[in-house]
């Protein structure tokens, strides 16, 4: 059902950032003293595929999974990493050369031991060939991942490589059991339907269609976690119906993007909740329209700049997306590392100059098709606002509609005028930034790629430098691409999203990282 | 014809029907945009081409689409449904962990709307034009013109909300670990709305059917016959009329019974009931082809199966019918 | 007595053809009362129903005006109806007759392929098809054809098996005339009640069906329907409830009045009632 809200789907590569944790309506977290044992009740949408993190990386897949395996890192809502299968680490002074300790009596669920094999089998072998986030990584940045003793693993880069440190997320880079899987046909093994990881939770049942639950790992690494007994994540197709469901007491927790926004903001006046749009620090996902430059008159700039100026942005904030979000000044989000306003274009919503702009661009009328992105009610609501925001100006659009398969097929193949997209940012530019704006990353197949198609040789220079330059020197780099980027408009930018969380406010300790919900829950509890 | 020469053949067009729908969906399905191996790869967040094609390869999508359908048809032979590397599992192990909760709704659905919707119109029937009959009529025309999801929404809010009576979603309580008879009314609870919402409309499409059905069969010859014989108008209705109006109800009644299997898709997604309609939805909108054929399969299968229960049953009613092919 | 007067015994049918008059000039007048595109942000976001004289329907979730809404999704959902029953005519009619007519192997031939189409669960089929050809009025209106054809075609090949044994039929053969004609002159003429009354059925579950499309999300997003302002609006049902409950209840009406007329039809042209139909 396109009714949906999917926020499963669109990511790359990983990384970090520093900033502010967004607006917080009503803290969840903290108060009192932490408490054992319960069940919680979630709801995920919609129900993931599988549960083996190594082979699948999508949103649901990560919300639940992600308690059942673990990566070395786990980050707070600073971006800075924090122990996790790593103990600790040390980083070369060149920075090509991470030495990790692994934290010791680490057994995986079947009572297996867990140790260095497991860490080089997994980063080495299973997820380069089959994670498509961590193979780019693996085959373009690291040299060497080696087994020093039973507890330390080394890995080399090939050269200083700034986000490697936030390559080590859950999702990103999942640590799994190589007894179970080496030699093994990955995709066609039997243990990917009874996952076995080292993480607080282990997997119990999955009733299809119902429920996934996740029990107590009562021999769990860290001494006194988790805190809850249980875990049920829940599937509920229809996005209404969630709602009710949270409202009827059958679900503690809707995970940020399983309900419509404008339901949030009528179920964060309920008793007893609490909403919070913490927890997605890390991904700080970033919408915008694409505009194929490729196509006619989107290739001209006065014509992209005229769009820009015809779009009521901040309707499209306060109405649609319910006063969620805020209004991005270019291709950074003012969450994600070395964002800048400075000496950057600005785009308030100015229909007059819009028009002037349509007319200077030599506009004659052509339809122009938007393929609109089939995640839920709010995306379809503003495709048809930007309508007639465009019709306002001369500007004929005629919205294409699709299911999510044919969406990627469509975007991957440039086969569109302008489409909706979102992607994440990983916290660093160079990994979640670049990839939508350099030559080249023009390439088919990729619905995260360039699919815009532009190109701008000095845009690429500097997004090539800025990637390997000392820290102190990107900031001007990255400046300097904001000011190019904002003025050639090579995507429209809208929103810098937020996904609500709502939930009991006695279930706490709920968002206490960057990652939110998608990472693992050892440390929730209810009161 | 006798009954056994009957069923063969029966069951030999059943089967050519069946591999005829095969290929059909096949073809469709295939024409859709985009395949599995796009929508995992968008699902990761990132791609290259050298992964798409390696899970291509994978799936076995990079064969010729002739030899693909060979494969999959050669399987359907054997009752071999596939595998879904999406979820790495057998397609007819996903099925069946669904089929029941799909069968349990709609059978119930069934069973009420056609016991319900057969009093009813009978009901009306025997007080053609008198308010009893025009209350009726107006009800049962009410619910068949309202949209199903709509009814679904409503009584989600009006006895799940307002009145908090019934549970609004799922099959069961989720982690109230009950079992035998707690656990059995447990899911009765949760049964209720869908199967209320799913039973309205085939409860007016059958009272408006038999109400048609005995009218128009009191008019006919052998009952003004028997009425003029004299016999009581209780008899007459319980023996001549009820009974032969019951014919059209019921072979209506079978032609659908096979159609909502497959065909709750709605019912299932409002209530969020874990049945095969919600699967071949969901399935669909993944490209997860071996799991969307077999749903097609299996509940075009049933409703050959139920067509043929349904000649059975007129047979069983209306010994006279000649089993015609 | 005449057609007339026996579809105007019928009370029902009265109704029902008041309520489809006034939901036709609705759509009719619907570029002259609104020629505003109903697409249009008119107004502030949820506005009640009565508030606001201008919008006497509310608005809806970006501020279109709901009355707007309903006059020219008439037009389209009565349009989706029109059409795709006349296309699942244009399918069931030719080969209901061929099949009936000229019987044998292409009877038989043409029953199995009316049959495959009945087999496979229609709902279904019909979510298939859209998303295949992505959602758009053309292949809205091809899927809904694809599923509602079959039952013309057994009532088709039905009538004409009964009608190709009558004299005049007969007749129509001795004096040598050729089969497409006879078809089209002395048979076809004569299932025309039949057919209209199913097809008044058919254009109330056309619209059915697309309000259930529509409601999964697999709705022309260029064109305001009932059905699309339906599902654009029952997320928010329980704050405002006015934007999805007046094009729910045009839907209701639509489809009952449809109805309604086609049992008055029914009644009225029955020949066991009128016996005037063999003519």
């Amino acid at each position: 059902m396109s009714r949906f809200v999917r926020i499963g789907i669109v990511g790359g590569l990983t990384l970090m950032l520093a900033g502010a944790a967004a607006a917080q309506t009503t803290a969840p977290q903290g108060g009192g003293t932490p408490k054992k044992g319960g069940a919680l009740q979630l709801v995920v949408t919609p129900e993931p595929p599988g549960l083996m993190l190594g082979l699948t990386q999508n949103g649901p897949t990560q919300m639940i999974a992600s308690n059942i395996y673990e990566s070395l890192l786990r980050y707070d809502v600073k971006l800075n990493p924090m122990p996790s299968l790593a103990k600790s680490w040390e980083i070369s002074p060149d920075q090509t050369v991470y030495t990790f300790k692994l934290q010791d009596g680490v057994t995986w669920h079947d009572g297996k031991p867990f140790g260095a094999d497991d860490v080089v089998f997994s980063l080495d072998v299973f997820l380069r060939e089959v994670h498509p986030r961590w193979r780019q990584i693996a085959n373009n940045q690291v040299k060497s991942i080696e087994k020093l003793d039973d507890l330390t693993v080394r890995i080399t880069t090939k050269q200083p490589f700034g986000p490697f440190m936030l390559s080590q997320e859950a999702a990103s880079a999942p640590i799994i059991p190589k007894h179970i899987y080496a030699g093994t046909d990955y995709r066609a093994n039997p243990a990917n339907n009874t996952p076995i990881g080292t993480g607080p939770m282990k997997f119990a049942e999955w009733r299809k269609g119902s429920f996934v639950k996740l029990v107590r790992n009562e021999a769990y690494w860290d001494k006194g976690r988790p805190l809850l007994d249980e875990m049920y994540f829940q599937f509920i197709p229809d996005a209404a119906s969630r709602a009710v469901a949270y409202e009827t007491g059958k679900v503690d927790v809707l995970t940020g993007g399983s309900v419509e926004v404008f339901d949030v903001a009528r179920l964060a006046k309920l008793p007893n909740t609490c909403v919070t749009n913490g927890g997605w620090e890390m991904f700080a996902p970033h919408a915008w329209i694409t505009p194929n430059v490729k196509n006619g008159i989107l290739g001209n700039k006065q014509f992209r700049q005229a769009m820009m100026y015809a779009i009521d942005r901040d309707f499209g904030r306060d109405v649609i997306w319910s006063g969620y979000g805020k209004v991005p000044t270019g291709p950074i989000s003012s969450k994600t590392k070395f964002y800048s306003d400075q000496g950057v274009t600005k785009y308030t919503y100015d229909p007059a100059k819009a028009k002037e702009l349509v007319k200077a661009s030599g506009y004659k009328g052509e339809t122009i098709r938007f393929l609109s992105l089939p995640y839920g009610e709010t995306w379809q609501r503003w495709a048809e606002a930007i309508k007639q925001n465009f019709d306002d100006v001369g500007i004929k659009m005629e919205i294409v509609s699709t299911d999510v398969p044919g969406w990627t097929q469509k975007v991957s193949n440039f086969d569109f005028d302008l489409t909706f997209n979102f992607l994440y940012q990983y916290g660093d530019p160079a990994i979640g930034v670049a990839r939508s704006y350099v030559t080249s990353n023009i390439v088919k197949g990729n619905p995260f790629g360039n699919v815009g198609q532009y190109s701008n040789p000095e845009v690429d220079k500097l997004f090539a430098e800025a990637a390997v330059a000392p820290t102190e020197k990107r900031q001007d780099l990255y400046t300097k691409v904001q000011q190019i980027t904002a003025d050639d408009l090579p995507l429209l930018w809208l929103l810098e999203m937020d996904f609500p969380t709502v939930s009991r406010c006695n279930v706490k300790d709920l968002v206490t990282t960057s990652i939110g919900v998608n990472d693992s829950a050892k440390n929730v509890w209810k009161q | 014809m006798n009954l056994a020469r009957f069923l063969a053949s029966r069951l030999v067009k059943g089967v050519l029907v069946l591999m005829a729908i095969a290929i059909v969906n096949f073809a469709l399905i295939r024409a859709a945009p985009g395949d599995p191996a796009t929508v995992m790869a968008g699902e990761a967040g990132a791609a290259d081409e050298a992964f798409v094609q390696q899970l291509r390869e994978r799936f076995g999508l990079d064969r010729p689409i002739l030899e693909q359908l060979g494969i999959y048809l050669k399987g359907v032979a054997t009752l071999d449904l596939g595998f879904s590397y999406r979820q790495g599992r057998s397609v007819a192990s996903l099925i069946a962990d669904r089929l029941p909760a799909t069968l349990l709704l709609t059978g119930t659905a069934f069973v009420i709307s056609l016991a319900l919707g057969m009093l009813l119109g009978a009901l009306a029937a025997r007080r053609v034009g008198r308010p009893a009959d025009t209350a009726i009529t107006v009800v049962a025309l009410l619910f068949y013109a309202t949209p199903l999801f709509w009814i679904a929404l409503m009584s989600q809010i009006v006895f799940s909300l307002k009145l908090g009576l019934l549970p609004n979603v799922g099959y069961e309580t989720i982690g109230a670990n009950l079992s035998g008879g707690d656990r059995a009314l447990d899911i009765a609870h949760h049964l209720v709305l869908p199967a209320l919402t799913l039973g309205l409309f085939f409860t007016a499409l059958y009272a408006r059917m038999m109400r048609a059905s005995m009218l128009e069969i009191a008019g006919a010859d052998y009952v003004r016959t028997a009425r003029a014989k004299g016999v009581a108008p209780g008899s007459l209705t319980r023996r001549h009329i009820a009974r032969n109006a019951i014919l059209p109800v019921v072979t209506l009644a079978g032609l659908q019974a096979g159609q909502i299997v497959g065909g709750a898709v709605l019912t299932e997604t409002v209530f969020a009931w874990p049945g095969i309609g919600r699967l071949m939805f969901e399935s669909l909108a993944q490209r997860d082809y071996q799991v969307l054929l077999g749903v097609f399969f299996v509940s075009s299968a049933m409703v050959v199966l139920f067509n043929l229960a349904t000649d059975l049953t007129y047979r069983f009613v209306d010994p006279r019918i000649q089993m015609g092919a | 007595m005449t057609f007339l007067a026996r579809f105007s015994r019928n009370r029902g049918a009265l109704i029902g053809l008041v309520i489809l008059v006034v939901i036709v000039a609705a759509a009719v007048a619907a570029p002259l009362l609104y020629p505003v595109s109903p697409w249009r942000m008119v107004s502030r976001p949820f506005l009640a129903p009565l508030v606001n004289d201008r919008y006497p329907f509310g608005t809806d979730a970006l501020g279109r005006d709901v009355a707007s809404g309903l006059m020219h999704g008439a037009r389209v959902s009565l349009l989706i109806g029109l059409v795709s029953t006349a296309v699942a005519l244009a399918i069931g009619v030719p080969l209901g007759a061929v099949a009936g007519y000229v019987g044998g192997l292409a009877d038989e031939a043409a029953m199995r392929f009316t049959e495959l189409f009945q087999t496979i669960p229609s709902f279904a089929l019909a979510i298939v098809i859209v998303a295949i050809l992505q959602p758009s009025i053309s292949s809205i209106v091809l899927a809904i054809a694809l599923v509602t054809w079959p039952p013309v075609a057994r009532l088709v090949r039905g009538e004409v098996l009964s009608l190709r044994r009558r004299d005049y039929v007969d007749a129509a053969v001795t004096l040598g005339q050729r089969t497409p004609r006879i078809i089209m002159a002395e048979i076809l003429p004569n299932t025309v009640a039949p057919i209209i009354v199913m097809a008044s059925l058919m254009v109330a579950s056309a619209i059915l069906l697309e309000s259930s499309l529509s409601f999964l999300g697999l709705g022309d997003p260029n064109l305001m329907t009932w059905g699309y302002m339906v599902g654009a609006g029952r997320t928010r049902l329980i704050d405002a409830w006015w934007i999805s409950f007046f094009p729910g209840l045009a839907i209701v009406l639509a489809v009952l009045a449809l109805n309604l007329v086609g049992e008055g039809l029914s009644d009225a042209l029955n020949p066991r009632l009128a016996g005037d139909r063999s003519r």
